[in-house]
């Protein structure tokens, strides 16, 4: 089975949780429903060229978290996952974008009023209100 | 405590030219280990030492928890698989049929459906004298007879070695069925980065008969990092001080380039003393193993 999975080798975020992130986001949007039995760990790990020690890791956060579950001697599946739940993971995703676009404004020494300006404008565009 | 399929502990082999050891090595079950190095650094003679083809001077060596030279030990060698890099001459004449029928003799779990699968996979003709095969031929025919009897460890020594990139990817996908139920092993010495980066879960670097260290793969090249940092930003006695820095160079437009063994700790560091990184890059396994081969060199000049 293919997952769409990209890793990026040259970045400082660690494998596992580069493979973390991006099953998740898989997960919660819907993409991998309920009851979808995903790669064995060295399937996976000979897909991602990752080690299984990665992926036993990455399985283990996610079932932990709940979006995950372990049939002992089947396989690992996609488990059900509680509507806020799924909308808690939705806005998480949300919440780090936009982390990420006010980290880049400090950087730049951009005031608070500023940033509050962009937001608007970004907002306005891309709504066309 | 993790269950090892093959463990050396204060093993020593002395030789007029050469000293191996002491090699403390513990192989992991379930588990792909590659041995990493250049030529001449004792991967060959470990593998020899693990089958007991020949006796270390000092140390104990357990292989699937059998301490070796215990008698009837043909019972635990029936549970290995081992591709020796080079093959004798001594059955050249002999077709490769008649191999597999005096090999297989040794093997109880030995699987004629799962031999005849293999040379179906790798394209061989078990009917062509061994002396006649070329040499991807026969090291595909050695790799399906390893395989047949479902070996609970693997020792391969160079496995690709002669093999065209279809062979080669064949022998990558069968690798990893192999290992799929959880509970195999494989060892394998081989300087082929990408099957490295392909098949590892663990990394041992093996440099003058000494092992430098085992590593977890994906945790190895997530702490080799280069970072490019401009001039203005740091001296090379700054960068002397960068956790884990193990080269320092200009790297032109008025970059400085570090190397650093510990990229998180490293970049923690910059952060603090409020220095950009303008660009980073994770080093290759080779990359890796030059700067070791180096290293080791200092110390032994030293």
């Amino acid at each position: 089975m293919w997952l769409p999975i990209q890793i990026n080798e040259q970045s400082a975020e660690p494998l596992y949780y580069q493979i973390e992130v991006q099953l998740r986001a898989l997960i919660v949007s819907g993409q991998l429903e309920e009851g979808v039995l995903l790669p064995s760990i060295r399937e996976l790990a000979q897909l991602l060229k990752c080690s299984v020690i990665t992926v036993r890791r990455v399985y283990q956060d996610l079932e932990n978290e709940g979006l995950l579950r372990t049939k002992q001697g089947t396989g690992t599946y996609v488990a059900r996952i509680e509507q806020n739940a799924m909308d808690r993971y939705r806005l998480d995703a949300v919440t780090e974008g936009l982390e990420a676009a006010i980290d880049a404004g400090k950087l730049v020494q951009c005031t608070r009023e500023e940033l509050m300006k962009l937001f608007q404008a970004v907002l306005d565009r891309k709504f066309g209100g | 405590m993790t269950d090892n399929a093959v463990s050396l502990a204060e093993v020593e082999l002395r030789r007029p030219h050469f000293q191996l050891g002491p090699i403390h090595l513990e192989v992991p079950k379930g588990y792909v280990t590659a041995i990493v190095g250049p030529n001449g650094s004792g991967k060959s003679s470990t593998f020899r030492l693990i089958l007991d083809l020949i006796k270390p001077d000092k140390g104990d060596i357990k292989l699937l928890g059998q301490r070796s030279s215990s008698e009837e030990d043909w019972q635990t060698k029936s549970k290995v698989g081992y591709l020796p890099e080079l093959f004798s001459p001594h059955d050249d004449k002999l077709r490769a049929f008649s191999k597999t029928e005096f090999v297989k003799k040794w093997y109880p779990a030995w699987d004629v459906n799962r031999y005849q699968e293999l040379l179906r996979l790798f394209e061989v003709d078990d009917g062509i004298r061994l002396g006649k095969m070329s040499k991807g031929m026969r090291r595909k025919y050695e790799l399906a007879l390893v395989l047949s009897h479902y070996p609970e460890l693997l020792l391969l020594d160079e496995p690709s070695s002669g093999l065209d990139p279809l062979a080669w990817r064949t022998m990558i996908d069968v690798l990893h069925r192999y290992m799929e139920p959880g509970d195999r092993t494989i060892l394998m010495a081989s300087h082929i980065v990408e099957e490295v980066k392909r098949l590892a879960d663990y990394i041992v670097f093996m440099v003058h008969g000494r092992v430098l260290g085992v590593y977890e793969k994906d945790e190895l090249f997530g702490s080799w990092h280069a970072f490019y940092v401009p001039g203005e930003q740091i001296s090379r006695k700054l960068a002397q001080e960068m956790p884990g820095h193990c080269g320092i160079e200009e790297a032109g437009g008025g970059m400085i380039r570090v190397i650093t063994r510990m990229a998180p700790a490293a970049e923690a560091w910059c952060e603090q003393e409020g220095i950009a990184i303008s660009h980073r890059q994770a080093l290759q396994l080779d990359d890796i193993l030059a700067i070791l081969v180096e290293q080791e060199r200092m110390r032994l000049r030293s």
